[in-house]
């Protein structure tokens, strides 16, 4: 009763550890379709599922800013097959009504941060790489990892419901402030769509709770026989950060939508004092603070965006060394700076703040605290880009995906200078720079993160290739587009064209965009037709793609790639390998690549 | 403790140590009731005194937060470096805390510069049966120099 | 434990084993109680921020001086929360010996403490049951204030929203603690433990139980004392 005890206990816990014995190999139940594809355990099939529920929302929030966008770049046309399709709530006329606009333009952010960025990326790629990285059979808990499969799931479809309702889904603004939030009366979304809306985040909660502390868990305790903490790749390292930023800020944001849903139905004042509601008269709540709520939300809001940036920044460093086929430049510094941006992630949230009340002393620490960021963000892209240098690079369509990513991360994270600063932000907030910047480096940047790792691991999933053709021209139209629709943004918001408006050409100041608009409507339709592209691609391949026939296709030195071509559950077929190295030993001592089982030879070289 | 290449078990303690938390966590509670019931006999007035027996409190608070974490949870008992990946993350709550409440202070300080109603419903005193009228001068003075002494005091209240 | 526990801290990082000697599922319930303990950290924030942010407050003394069977008018500030909040030290103790008890294989011991546990976690809610419905008789609810400002001023009804959501929260926490406990206490009498050979999900359990305590030190001082 004593360390071993302590060791033995996963496996004598009964549940489902024998899994994780070294003796089992692959391993074997009998499998029904409801316990394989539906209600499965495996680590591989839950990332599966998180992918093709991310990809089902990313459509739907992708056609939604479609519809937005028809409003913004066509504020005077008629589409009556829009009221045949959508109905006349949504499309009165064959135009956009404004309920539908503010409806579309919440359920678009609200979907896209967390549904599809969060849960369809961190979610997918998480449970897809960690126990197969690190050299585990399974997640920690393989119970609790389908738990938040299926609580994302039933977020999912409670979210969905929300669009259906009478009133149409909430339309405050994904951030739900209060007071808007909080009051039925105050606008349509604001009744049962609220409600709704607030049950799917909650189930959400969650599911990021869940599944994050299992990543945690599994990173710390499952790694295989030497793979210390600094033998992992970056991708590890980065789904590491991520787990923990979730599991602390998740809670906050929690409380605060316990406390909102305290205002909504129980008579409380938190959020709200001194109101009155047109047609209402005066609300009697009074001594609670609007401010309160965005300190609540803005410190997970915060953490959240690098949530969803970080694993695509490791899976960037991954897929950029491989098909460099050069060591990741500075392997160190990126842990160290991906650890350093977890931290100020949780120092900074009221720089989303800076104009609705904040203290202004106050503002200015949080002004100095955001402008560190540059410093580990500047840390990267150095060592992403000297990844590249002299490298003998592979132009795959998950590399193309990767320096796109770097290319984005860049161009947007500039712009996050000028927003950072709270004198510069009186003009700026609330302006199309502010939509460009973090549709540019939080957005896309980990939507091409996303669809580098879709192309890298492809192979990995399913055995088959994705199409390369389809791939090249999924990346050249979508990144030039993605430049196309948000590099005017930032004239338009410098202009000061503010975001969230209806109909921009009663604007005298703002009629000069009409164009510009028509024509970032335009690209963003073609860019969202490309997607469907690239959705086809992907499901074809998954039946009919190109055969895998190596077990390492890619050249790379990682664990995943020593499993068979179609893992089973339990991933390796025998004992799990042991490590010797980092992940990162390609073009050493001539040669190639030398994967992390392979033992350090005599003559090696120190790196 | 020397209990790195023991076995983990019986590294913490035993029952003495139970007992001996067990002791220490009374008598912090003790202390801190006795410093409440102190708290009533001061007046008002008196705010920074107030202000040092509650910070005084809040210490004592903390000090059995750590008996409890430490002992009880079995923390101290850990491997450090797992004692530092709950540790380190708590200290999250010191820019947390700061933040909010300075935030909170700062809009109370906004409503009552712009917000004259405000400021004046918080001064109307309502009779009260109670017999807590002697601390009922002071508190909320129609003093329409937002002098930051005024406002510290009710921030502790 | 000659084998595992051989030459400690050289290669706890090193893979293949937890590097905290600690199996995973008390990892995960550490990490979830620091997760939880964000929860309540931003709901006293917030109960802090908004008591920054009003002139005036009630005073705790005033508010809870009552005590049940006492005569009406009584004024005795303090005592009844002292009680709860004893009562909940006095289960956490009786938790850490049950897990103590664990240790020992002493299965007598366990079952013998989670009783007293739960007892006490039944008490405390019980304790907490008359005080809120105490208050209520009083007016006070959520959105209804009856209480003034220390200052004889009125009141804002975020006195006792705030009250009632945290010790709201905080109960509900201490009552699935109870249902764990009672869990916990039925696969003991089953043997179930016996015959894992361990008492690992006491350990767990218990952890749990603390950390009600440990937010009950805090809504404890944040709304009683100070």
């Amino acid at each position: 009763m004593s360390n071993e005890a302590v060791f033995q206990a996963p496996a004598a816990a009964g549940t489902h550890h024998d899994a994780h014995g070294d003796h089992h190999g692959e391993h074997h139940h009998h499998e029904t379709f409801i316990t394989k594809y539906v209600f499965s355990q495996d680590h591989k099939m839950i990332a599966k599922q998180f992918l093709i529920t991310g990809m089902v929302w990313a459509v739907l929030g992708g056609l939604m800013s479609v519809l937005f966008r028809l409003q913004i770049g066509y504020p005077d046309a008629n589409f009556p097959w829009l009221q045949d399709l959508l109905g006349k709530w949504w499309a009165e006329g064959g135009k956009i009504t404004p309920q539908a606009y503010y409806a579309l333009v919440t359920t678009h952010g609200t979907v896209l941060v967390f549904f599809v960025l969060t849960a369809g990326l961190s979610g997918t790629f998480a449970n897809f790489l960690i126990p197969l990285q690190v050299g585990a059979r399974d997640m920690a808990s393989p119970f609790m990892n389908m738990l938040s499969y299926w609580f994302f799931f039933t977020a999912s479809v409670v979210m969905l419901s929300s669009i259906f309702v009478e009133n149409g889904p909430f339309s405050g603004g994904w951030t739900a402030y209060p007071p808007l939030s909080a009051l039925g009366d105050a606008s349509p979304g604001s009744k049962t769509g609220m409600d709704l809306w607030l049950i799917s985040m909650a189930l959400f909660v969650v599911s990021s709770l869940l599944g994050g502390l299992n990543y945690i868990a599994t990173v710390l305790n499952m790694r295989t026989k030497g793979m210390s903490m600094t033998r992992l790749p970056l991708t590890i390292w980065a789904l590491f950060f991520t787990a923990v930023l979730g599991v602390l800020s998740f809670p906050v944001l929690f409380s605060g939508f316990i406390l909102l849903i305290f205002d909504r139905n129980f008579g409380t004042s938190f959020y709200l004092s001194d109101i009155f509601v047109n047609g209402v008269g005066a609300l009697p709540n009074e001594g609670g603070s609007a401010i309160l709520y965005q300190h609540l939300f803005w410190f997970l809001g915060h953490p959240e965006v690098y949530i969803i940036l970080l694993p695509a920044m490791g899976m960037v460093s991954e897929i950029l060394s491989v098909n460099s086929r050069k060591p990741i430049f500075g392997y160190m510094a990126m842990i160290g700076s991906l650890f350093a941006i977890a931290i100020l992630a949780f120092l900074v949230w009221a720089h989303h703040m800076f104009v609705t009340g904040l203290n202004p002393f106050l503002g200015s620490i949080f002004v100095l605290l955001t402008l560190l960021i540059a410093v580990p963000s500047a840390i990267k892209v150095f060592n992403w880009i000297t990844t590249l240098w002299r490298g003998n690079i592979r132009f795959t369509p998950a590399m193309l995906f990767a320096i796109g990513f770097v290319s984005l991360f860049i161009s947007g994270g500039l712009t996050g200078i000028w927003l950072g600063n709270s004198a510069l932000d009186i003009h700026l907030h609330d302006t199309y720079f502010v939509i460009a910047h973090f549709h540019i480096v939080m957005g896309v940047a980990s939507m091409f993160g996303m669809f580098a790792g879709i192309y890298h691991w492809f192979p990995k999933m399913y055995g088959r290739y994705l199409n390369n053709n389809l791939g090249y021209i999924h990346f050249w139209i979508t990144i030039a587009g993605a430049y196309m629709i948000f590099w005017p943004m930032h004239y338009e918001g410098l202009a000061g064209m503010p975001r969230r408006y209806y109909d921009y050409s009663v604007w005298e100041s703002f009629k000069q965009f009409a164009d510009l608009n028509r024509f970032i409507s335009t690209v963003a339709m073609i860019v969202f037709s490309v997607q469907i592209l690239f959705l086809v691609n992907f499901f074809y391949s998954i039946f009919k793609g190109r055969k895998v026939t190596t077990q390492n296709p890619w050249g790379a030195n990682t664990l995943e790639w020593t499993t068979p071509i179609h893992p089973g559950h339990g991933n390796w077929v025998g004992e799990i390998p042991e490590v010797y190295r980092w992940a990162y030993d390609y073009g050493k001592d001539g040669k190639e690549f030398i994967p992390q089982t392979k033992p350090i030879g005599d003559d090696e070289s120190h790196h | 403790m020397e209990h790195t290449a023991e076995h983990q078990e019986h590294s913490g303690g035993g029952t003495k140590e139970i007992v001996k938390v067990t002791i220490i966590l009374t008598v912090l509670t003790i202390v801190e009731l006795i410093l409440g019931f102190w708290m009533i006999s001061i007046p008002l007035e008196r705010a920074s005194f107030r202000l040092a027996v509650k910070g005084t409190i809040v210490i004592l608070m903390l000090a059995k937060a750590f008996y409890i974490v430490a002992y009880f949870m079995h923390l101290k008992h850990e491997i450090k470096n797992m004692i530092m990946t709950i540790v380190v993350p708590l200290a999250l709550f010191v820019w947390f805390i700061i933040a909010f409440l300075y935030d909170g202070n700062s809009f109370r300080h906004l409503r009552n510069t712009y917000d004259p109603h405000y400021k004046e419903q918080s001064t109307i005193k309502i009779e009260k049966k109670e017999h807590s009228s002697e601390t009922k001068q002071e508190g909320a003075k129609p003093n329409d120099a937002k002098d930051g002494k005024q406002e510290e005091k009710k921030a502790t209240h | 434990m000659a084998t595992t526990a051989t030459a400690p801290g050289t290669k706890l990082w090193g893979g293949g084993k937890s590097p905290f000697n600690v199996e995973y599922g008390k990892l995960m319930m550490w990490y979830f109680l620091m997760s939880d303990a964000f929860t309540f950290g931003a709901f006293l924030i917030s109960y802090g921020t908004i008591r920054f942010s009003t002139n005036g407050w009630p005073d705790p003394n005033e508010v809870f001086r009552s005590f049940p069977f006492a005569p009406e008018g009584v004024h005795a500030p303090l005592v009844f929360v002292s009680i709860m909040t004893f009562i909940l030290i006095i289960s956490s103790v009786t938790m850490v010996l049950a897990v103590h008890a664990g240790h020992n294989m002493d299965k007598k011991g366990v079952v013998k403490n989670l009783i007293l546990t739960i007892i006490g976690g039944l008490a405390f809610l019980s304790c907490q049951a008359w005080e809120w419905t105490h208050l209520h008789h009083e007016g006070a609810w959520w959105g209804a204030n009856p209480f003034l400002n220390h200052d004889g001023t009125a009141s804002s009804t975020n006195f006792t929203n705030y009250f009632f959501t945290i010790t709201g929260f905080h109960g509900f926490h201490v009552f699935s603690g109870v249902i764990i406990n009672i869990v916990m206490l039925i696969m003991t009498l089953t043997d179930q433990f016996e015959k894992r050979g361990h008492y690992l999900m006491i350990e767990k359990a218990g952890l749990y139980w603390h950390f009600v305590d440990l937010v009950w030190v805090f809504v404890f001082t944040c709304f009683y004392l100070i």
